[in-house]
């Protein structure tokens, strides 16, 4: 196997206000959008050969990947115009395809010993994965080895082994691509019809992420095994513990305190005084002023965050700017997607290019759109759609 | 303007050198050519790019070769015109970059003594000089070559029999490639990076004589030594990576470019350019120096340092200031140049080094001339710019001088601090921009429409409107001027009709009444207005046909989103026409001839 199709056209609509801006596959954990992980994987099993199908928003996928190069690998682009469905994005990929090749999608997270077997299988084929919640996805059914039937999103699953999306196919596969929008459907055809479908089970990484909260726990998982350096200025009086990694020219101010797993951008100001605490990933060009504390959190590039904040289970989009004595705390919450309740345990979720004036509190759960500007003094919650003024 | 190739090694020369020529383009495509060394020398060019030529070009055998893509001077673009060109018997031949000014004298002297001339250019003359003087010693005939010669040139030369390639430069610039068992010689470091990254920048007044195992430099008859440089960048950055131009490639990656320009500068307000004139006693006046789009820096320039500095600044075009005589004084001026490399400037740059000027050169090319000539150089972070209309590079200028001047500033902590904030925050913003594209594309489907149309502003904007137009016209060939809103109807006025529209920059500072007056002006001769406002303006909508949005800013930066939203609008025209975005017509890349 030497090529890959990665399918990265779709936005992930559940995700907003994160992927109002980005497609779900650019979405940042511990310092790197998803597909990097997937592109790294491949390159790291000897597959170099990458088709990348890319739609919704697909210059932030041109600016961050280009030609590929950097990260090792060449890289095909192909445009899926309207994004109908897996099968419809694959079959755009139809013509620049070999024999034999994977298809992934972009938006999940794996590692390379994910697929290091699976890339030795032979075609058709589907990497399966045991999960704690297997009804959002389709469930598998397998007996020694092949596959018997995929039962999409059912109401009462005959087992928690689920399709993660990860394919193995021949040039076959187009016939049952095209008259259908998505992979399921097509490999089910396929099987009534007598085509065999083996399946292999992975016990590595592989992560999605449906809802914006997901990106803490995904941040969490990955965040500890990022690799330890420290790089710019680091003023005497700091103390560094556990895991921490931090970019090139950023400085950290006297008597700051960072307790790993953290992972610090390039070219950041933090501190003095200022306080990260574990399972946090802060991108680049990132201001925290003094006696601030931040804690599991996703702080995106660019954000300026005033002194004396409180930030927990939070994901902070970027360029947002927070002045002082923003209190966001973690907490239990109900949120509402499409219609749905959940119940989650979070801080907040701020979209991109928002300001916050001084001293505004932050109920859990509150998830802000892009662009919002809230006034000093305001305590927000609930669910803020893009560029709310809060007045 | 153009871009010459030379390779010695062990591999075929011939797609070496069309994959580095077309590397060159930007240089110049009018036409191309190359030559080859076996037994005798075989010349292939024509009126094509490098791309055609290779289709066409029978494949010539050899491992030794020069090639070049054209950007006519002297003569129109022509097979005959086109480089290489050769002695009377076919046994040198040459390329060129760089105009010779003396060749029509040295043309009829060579002609009376019986040499046979096929082209217009000025080039010509090289191998039939060389021819001349050829006693048996190659780097002997080039030298006495060159002493006839006035004018500026990179040249390579090639020889049948002789297993070596000798390149000259004087004010034309000319790099060496450093290879395993091969050699290159290019006119600049992009068109060799496919095969190294170790690369000789060659001074003026060198000659190189390259080897494929061999690099020897002579400086007046005598050898010398010249570091070896490691390129750190790659190709990559060179290619299109998605994009359909280069040109949208590089608006997308301002972000970028400004966080990299920025990158360890802006943490605290503290000189990291020592202007010595500014520290010790403080400046009365500042002179700024440059040609095209840097210009419209250069202007922005002279709003930002007369608030913030509060001295007056006297802004120059390069071309214009080399012509006539002022009179200079041992001031600081700065220059503002892409490539370095534009004639004009380095023309100046040393007019002013001769009255004893301290010359701070802002470049994007490390190890250009410019920032050979200049007393102390601020690179812009901006990586190749491979399109030849200027974006990044612009706003890596613009952002250079914003911190340059910041760290200057006499304005007070609080305006410095916000102020500070606000350059952090300028990534950002443009992506916000960047994200409003599919916006802009409307308003540019719109655009694409006229033949006619006029960009205003006024204020710290006005060099705005000056190079939104410019963009317009390089690449979507439609006639469009930049005015100074209040300049209009001292003139142009009599030129506004339904089919002329205006495009207003209308900014959140103390113009921000009088646009609005003059846009009611401009509405009453019934032009379609589009304007560009700040997100959140609510009265602007009502005077005006259509609004492109950009994020609030502080006043000061607001030439930044508008520089954005008017490139993107500019890309978007083009396209629609169906223009040839990368390489316009009649344009190259750096103007390396006066």
């Amino acid at each position: 196997m030497r090529q890959a199709v990665i399918l990265a056209a779709g936005e992930g609509q559940r995700l907003r206000p994160f992927t109002a801006t980005k497609p779900k596959a650019m979405l940042n954990i511990a310092g790197k959008p998803i597909l990097e992980y997937v592109i790294e994987s491949l390159a790291q099993n000897g597959i170099r050969s990458i088709v990348l199908v890319v739609g919704y928003r697909k210059e932030q996928i041109f600016d961050y990947i280009g030609s590929g190069k950097q990260f090792g690998v060449d890289i095909t682009y192909i445009t899926q115009e309207k994004q109908l469905g897996s099968a419809h994005a694959l079959t755009q990929a139809k013509g620049v395809t070999e024999n034999e090749f994977l298809v992934l999608s972009g938006g999940n997270l794996i590692e390379p010993n994910t697929i290091a077997q699976f890339v030795g299988l032979k075609p058709e084929a589907v990497l399966a994965k045991r999960v704690n919640n297997p009804i959002r996805y389709g469930v598998l059914t397998i007996e020694e080895g092949v596959v018997k039937k995929i039962d999409e999103k059912p109401k009462q699953p005959k087992s928690n082994i689920i399709n993660t999306g990860i394919y193995a196919f021949t040039t076959n596969i187009f016939r049952f691509t095209e008259p259908e929008l998505n992979i399921p459907d097509a490999l089910n055809n396929m099987l009534t019809q007598g085509y065999p479908i083996n399946a292999q089970e992975t016990d590595g990484t592989w992560l999605d992420v449906l809802y914006p909260w997901d990106i803490l726990s995904l941040n969490d998982v990955v965040v500890r095994r990022i690799r330890a350096k420290l790089g710019g200025t680091i003023e005497t009086g700091v103390s560094v513990k556990g895991l921490v990694s931090v970019g090139k020219n950023t400085v950290m101010r006297s008597n700051s305190y960072i307790a790993g797993p953290v992972i610090i951008g390039d070219n950041c100001d933090i501190g003095p005084n200022v306080c990260i605490l574990p399972a946090t990933s802060i991108g680049d060009n990132v201001v925290i002023s003094p006696f601030t504390e931040i804690k599991n959190s996703v702080i995106g590039d660019d954000v300026n965050i005033g002194p004396g904040c409180i930030i927990q289970d939070s994901v902070i989009d970027k360029g947002c700017v927070i002045k002082g004595h923003f209190a966001a705390c973690g907490g239990e919450a109900e949120v509402k997607i499409n219609d749905e309740y959940h119940k989650v345990s979070m801080g907040v979720m701020l979209g991109e290019g928002c300001s916050l004036g001084n001293n505004v509190v932050a109920q859990p759960g509150v998830i802000m759109g892009n662009y919002s500007q809230v006034q000093a003094l305001k305590l927000i919650g609930g669910r803020l759609p893009d560029r709310s003024l809060i007045f | 303007m153009c871009g010459i190739i030379g390779y010695i090694g062990e591999r075929q020369a011939h797609p070496i050198l069309l994959g580095c020529l077309k590397r060159l383009e930007y240089r110049g495509y009018d036409s191309c050519g190359i030559a080859i060394a076996g037994n005798s020398i075989n010349v292939y060019k024509n009126t094509v790019r490098a791309e055609e030529l290779r289709k066409a070009a029978p494949q010539l055998d050899g491992t030794l070769g020069i090639g070049h893509t054209r950007w006519a001077t002297h003569g129109q673009p022509s097979q005959a015109n086109a480089h290489p060109h050769c002695d009377c018997d076919g046994k040198i031949a040459v390329v060129h970059n760089g105009i010779i000014t003396n060749f029509q004298g040295l043309k009829q002297k060579l002609i009376h003594e019986g040499h046979k001339f096929i082209s217009e250019t000025d080039t010509e003359i090289i191998p039939h000089l060389i021819e001349k003087y050829y006693r048996g010693d190659l780097e002997r005939a080039v030298e006495a070559a060159l002493d006839d010669i006035e004018g500026s040139y990179a040249i390579i030369v090639l020889m049948a029999s002789e297993d070596k390639l000798v390149a000259a430069r004087k004010d034309s610039p000319l790099i060496i490639g450093l290879g395993d068992r091969e050699n290159f010689i290019a006119s600049d470091v992009p068109a060799i990076l496919d095969y190294t990254n170790r690369v000789i920048y060659l001074e003026e007044g060198d000659m190189g004589v390259v080897t494929k195992d061999n690099i020897k430099i002579r400086r007046d008859g005598i050898e010398i030594n010249r570091e070896e440089h490691k390129i750190s960048w790659s190709v990559d950055e060179a290619q299109r990576g998605g994009y359909e131009h280069f040109m949208l490639k590089e608006i997308h990656e301002q972000p970028r470019v400004i966080r990299d320009t920025l990158v360890g500068r802006v943490s605290v307000a503290e000189p990291t350019v020592d202007l010595a004139a500014m520290r010790d006693k403080g400046i009365e006046s500042m002179l700024i120096l440059a040609c095209g789009t840097s210009y419209h820096a250069a202007l922005t320039g002279k709003y930002i340092i007369e608030e913030l500095l509060r001295i007056p600044v006297r802004v120059e075009l390069a071309s214009e200031f080399i012509c006539y005589g002022q009179t200079l004084t041992g001031t600081e001026a700065i220059v503002i140049t892409q490539s370095g490399e534009t004639a004009d400037i380095l023309r100046a740059m040393r007019r002013l080094k001769e009255v004893g000027c301290q010359v701070l050169a802002i470049t994007n090319v490390v190890g250009s001339t410019a920032s050979r000539i200049a007393d102390q150089t601020i690179y812009t972070r901006a990586g190749p710019e491979i399109s030849v209309a200027a974006t990044k590079s612009f706003m890596a200028q613009l952002m250079v001088l914003y911190w340059l001047i910041m760290s200057y500033s006499k304005v007070d902590s609080r305006r410095l601090a916000s102020m500070l904030l606000a350059l952090r925050q300028m990534p950002s913003k443009v992506q916000q921009v960047l994200n409003n594209g599919y916006k802009i594309l409307e308003h540019a489907n719109n655009l694409s429409g006229y033949d006619n149309v006029f960009f205003i502003a006024r204020g710290i904007n006005f060099p705005i409107a000056l190079e939104g137009a410019l963009k317009l016209k390089e690449i979507s060939y439609i006639h469009a001027e930049g005015y100074a809103a209040g300049e209009l109807k001292h003139g142009p006025f009599a030129l506004l009709r339904s089919d002329t529209p205006v495009i207003a920059i209308v900014a959140q500072d103390n113009t921000y009444e009088a646009m609005l007056t003059n846009i009611r002006e401009i509405k009453a001769r019934s032009s379609p207005v589009i304007a560009l406002a700040e997100e959140g303006d609510e009265v602007i909508g009502g005077l005006v046909d259509s609004v492109i949005t950009v994020p609030q800013v502080d006043a000061i930066f607001s030439p930044v989103v508008n520089t954005v939203a008017l490139q993107l609008l500019a890309y978007y025209t083009a396209k629609q026409r169906g223009c040839p975005i990368d390489f316009p017509r009649n344009l190259a890349k750096s103007v390396t001839v006066e």
